[in-house]
C-alpha cells in the first residue's frame, strides 16, 4: 500500500494517477464497510416481521413502519427513553459545570496544594475501574441506592478526564483578562460565568458530549443498578429484548435499536468537529 | 507572595505590587478570598472522590480478607489471605484471561493497522477527506451493545457475510462462531475494531500531519526507497501516538465486559467459557456466586495485571525510543 502511495509522490501534479484511484478506491471500500450495518440495521426496521426471519438480507419487498410503532407499543420506549435521558442529561449538566469549576481553580486560582492536588488527579487516572466495580456496589447497596438513579449520576457528576481537558483550554485564556474582572470588583463566579464560560464554548460543548454520550450508551452500570423494569435505560432495554425469546419482537427490535442509536448520530452530525476534538485531544497529553 | 509566583501570573503580580504596596492589607484579604473559592471550586471533585473512589477501594482491600455476602451480611466471616490464594490459583479467572490477551493482540493490530492504513490513505488525498472522517466515525459514537448486535446478525450463519462466502465457495458449512470453541473472541475482536479503528484515525492523522514534509524530501534526494521512508520516518515518528494507543487499548481492552454480555453469553462465557473475560468472571463471583470478597479480590488481582502490563510497556517503549534511535 505504501509503495504505491509513495510512488506518486514526485510526479503527483499529473492528476489522477493509478494510484491515486487507488487510494479513493481504499476509502471508498472502506467507507462501505463502515456505512454497510447501520443501512443492514435501519433495512431490517422497516421490514414487514416474517421476512426479517426468512430473508434478513434482501432489501424490504414493502416498507412498513409498524416496527416502530410496536416499540413504543410493545416494548415501551418512551420509559426507556425518559429513564436515560433523565441520566444521561443529569449527567451531563452536573459534569460539565462541576468539571469546569475545578479547571478553572486548577487552571487559575494559586491556591495552596493546587499542584499536589492536581498530580494527585492525574495519578487516579491510571487506576483500572474495575477495582470500583464491586466495593461500589457494596456501598450503593448499603446507602440503599440500588434501583435509583443516583447510583449512575452522581459518582459521575464530575470527572477527572475532563477536569484535565477544560484546565488544558483555560490555562490559555490571559491572565490579563481575568485580572481586569478582578479589579472592576468581580468575585471569582462572576469571573467564572462572564468570562471563562463564554470564552470556553467549545471546549465545553466537546466536554459535554462525552458526558452525554459515555451515559447514554453505558451498559454495566445499568445493568447493575437498576433492576426493576419501571428504571431501565435504553441499553438494558434493547439487551432485555435481544435476550427474550428469539424469534418474537423481531421487527420492534430492529426498530428499538435504530432508535437508541438515533439520538448521538443526529447529534454526531451537528457537531461532528466537537465530537472529533474529544477524541483527537487525549493524543496530547 | 510564594505561592503566586509559582503560578504564570507572577509578571501580573508584579505589575500591580505598587497598587498592593497602598493597599496592603485589602490585597491579603483578596487573595486569602481567592483561595477559599479555589477550594470550594475543586471541593465536588474530592468530595466524590473520597467517597466514590478512595472509600470503595479501601472496602474493596477490606473485603478480600472476609467471606461476604450481599444475601447474608451477617454470616460475614474473615478468611485471612484464603481469598487471594484462592485467586491466584483459579484456572478459570486465568482462563479468562487467556482469552481477553487472545482478543486485544488480534483486536490491536487490526484496529491500529486499519486505522493507519486508513490514515495514510487520508493523508494523500485532497478532496473528501471530511466526508470520510465524518463516515468512519460513525460507529465510534454508536451504542456498543448496538453495535455488537448488529455486528453479530452481519457474521451469523444466515447473515449477509456467511451468505456471501458460502455463495463465493470460500466457505462450505456456515459456521456458527458464538459456540465454537476458539471463535467468539477473534470474531469480537473484528467487531470491535470495526467500532474502533476510527478513533486510531484521528490520532495517527494528527500525528502524520505533524511530520515535517521535507524529511520525506530529503530522503527521496538521498534515494530512500519508498518501505524505507515508512520503516524510518513515518513510523518512527509516528510512535508516540502508537504508543499511546497501545496502552489506552489495553487498559480498556482488558476490562471488556459490555460487548461480550451483550451478545447474550452468560456470565461464564457460555457452555465452555470460551468468551468468559476477567471482568464477566468477576461480576459472576459477585452476583452469580455472591462471593463479594472473592470477587474483590479478583478485582484486584486482574487491576495489578493490568498495572504490571502498562508498567512493561513503558518500559520496553521507552528504552526502545533511546536505543532504537
Amino acid at each position: 500500500m505504501q509503495a504505491s502511495i509513495s510512488r506518486v509522490e514526485p510526479k503527483a501534479r499529473r492528476g489522477p494517477t493509478l494510484s491515486s484511484i487507488a487510494i479513493y478506491g481504499l476509502l471508498i471500500f472502506g467507507a462501505i464497510v463502515v456505512i454497510y450495518p447501520f443501512f443492514y440495521m435501519v433495512m431490517n426496521s422497516l421490514k414487514p416481521g416474517p421476512e426479517i426471519l426468512h430473508s434478513p438480507n434482501s432489501l424490504p419487498t414493502e416498507i412498513t413502519i409498524s416496527g416502530y410503532q410496536g416499540a413504543f407499543e410493545r416494548l415501551n420506549m418512551f420509559l426507556l427513553f425518559r429513564n436515560s435521558l433523565i441520566i444521561a442529561v443529569s449527567v451531563t449538566v452536573l459534569n460539565t459545570f462541576l468539571s469546569a469549576l475545578a479547571a478553572y481553580a486548577i487552571a487559575k486560582i494559586p491556591f495552596p496544594g493546587r499542584d499536589k492536588l492536581f498530580a494527585f488527579m492525574l495519578t487516579t487516572m491510571m487506576i483500572p475501574t474495575v477495582l470500583f466495580l464491586i466495593p461500589t456496589y457494596v456501598m450503593m447497596y448499603r446507602i440503599g441506592w440500588v434501583g435509583q438513579f443516583y447510583a449512575l449520576i452522581i459518582p459521575s457528576a464530575v470527572s477527572i478526564y475532563n477536569i484535565f481537558l477544560l484546565r488544558q483550554f483555560i490555562a490559555s485564556i490571559p491572565n490579563e483578562l481575568i485580572e481586569a474582572t478582578r479589579l472592576d470588583g468581580g468575585s471569582e463566579f462572576v469571573i467564572f460565568f462572564q468570562l471563562i464560560v463564554p470564552l470556553s464554548r467549545p471546549v465545553l460543548a466537546t466536554v459535554a458530549i462525552l458526558s452525554f454520550m459515555g451515559s447514554w450508551n453505558d451498559f454495566l452500570g445499568p445493568l447493575l443498578y437498576l433492576n426493576k423494569p419501571e428504571t431501565w435505560t435504553v441499553q438494558l432495554g434493547l439487551y432485555q429484548f435481544q435476550s427474550s425469546i428469539p424469534g418474537q419482537f423481531e421487527q420492534e427490535k430492529w426498530a428499538a435499536m435504530t432508535l437508541v442509536t438515533l439520538p448521538l448520530v443526529v447529534i454526531y452530525f451537528i457537531m461532528q468537529e466537537q465530537f472529533v476534538k474529544a477524541f483527537a485531544n487525549t493524543s496530547l497529553k | 507572595m510564594a505561592l503566586v509566583s509559582k503560578s504564570k501570573s507572577g509578571r501580573v503580580v508584579e505589575e500591580r505590587t505598587p497598587q498592593s504596596k497602598a493597599s496592603g492589607g485589602s490585597s491579603l484579604v483578596a487573595r486569602i478570598r481567592r483561595n477559599i473559592w479555589g477550594y470550594v471550586f475543586v471541593s465536588p471533585w474530592v468530595l466524590l472522590y473520597l467517597v466514590f473512589g478512595l472509600y470503595p477501594l479501601l472496602l474493596s482491600f477490606y473485603l478480600t480478607f472476609f467471606n461476604y455476602s450481599f444475601v447474608r451480611p451477617q454470616d460475614e466471616a474473615f478468611t485471612g489471605i484464603g481469598n487471594w490464594v484462592r485467586g491466584i490459583t483459579d484456572g478459570l479467572f486465568w482462563f479468562a484471561l487467556f482469552n481477553i490477551v487472545y482478543n486485544q493482540v488480534i483486536f490491536i493490530v487490526l484496529k491500529n493497522g486499519l486505522g493507519l492504513l486508513i490514515a495514510l490513505g487520508l493523508k494523500r488525498i485532497t478532496k473528501g477527506g471530511r466526508i470520510f472522517r465524518t463516515i468512519y466515525f460513525m460507529p465510534v459514537i454508536t451504542s456498543p451493545v448496538v453495535l455488537v448486535l448488529v455486528g453479530a446478525y452481519i457474521v451469523s450463519p444466515d447473515g449477509p457475510l456467511q451468505s456471501l462466502f458460502l455463495q463465493a465457495g470460500i466457505m462450505k458449512t456456515p459456521v456458527f462462531w458464538k459456540f465454537a470453541d476458539w471463535l467468539p473472541m477473534p470474531v469480537i475482536a473484528l467487531i470491535n475494531s470495526w467500532k474502533w479503528f476510527g478513533v486510531s484515525t484521528i490520532i495517527l492523522l494528527a500525528g502524520l500531519y505533524g511530520i515535517d514534509p521535507t524529511l520525506y524530501e530529503a530522503s527521496s534526494l538521498d534515494g530512500a526507497t519508498s518501505w524505507q521512508k515508512f520503516r524510518y520516518i513515518t513510523w518512527s515518528l509516528l510512535r508516540p501516538q502508537l504508543f499511546f494507543l497501545l496502552v489506552v487499548d489495553l487498559i480498556n481492552g482488558l476490562q471488556m465486559f459490555s460487548e461480550v454480555y451483550a451478545l447474550g453469553y452468560d456470565v461464564y462465557g457460555g457452555p465452555n467459557h470460551q468468551a468468559l473475560t476477567p471482568v464477566m468472571y468477576v461480576y459472576a463471583q459477585a452476583f452469580d456466586r455472591s462471593n463479594v470478597g472473592y470477587s474483590s479480590a479478583l478485582g484486584l488481582i486482574l487491576a495489578g495485571v493490568i498495572a504490571i502490563v502498562t508498567l512493561i510497556q513503558f518500559k520496553f517503549v521507552s528504552s526502545d525510543t533511546t536505543s532504537g534511535d
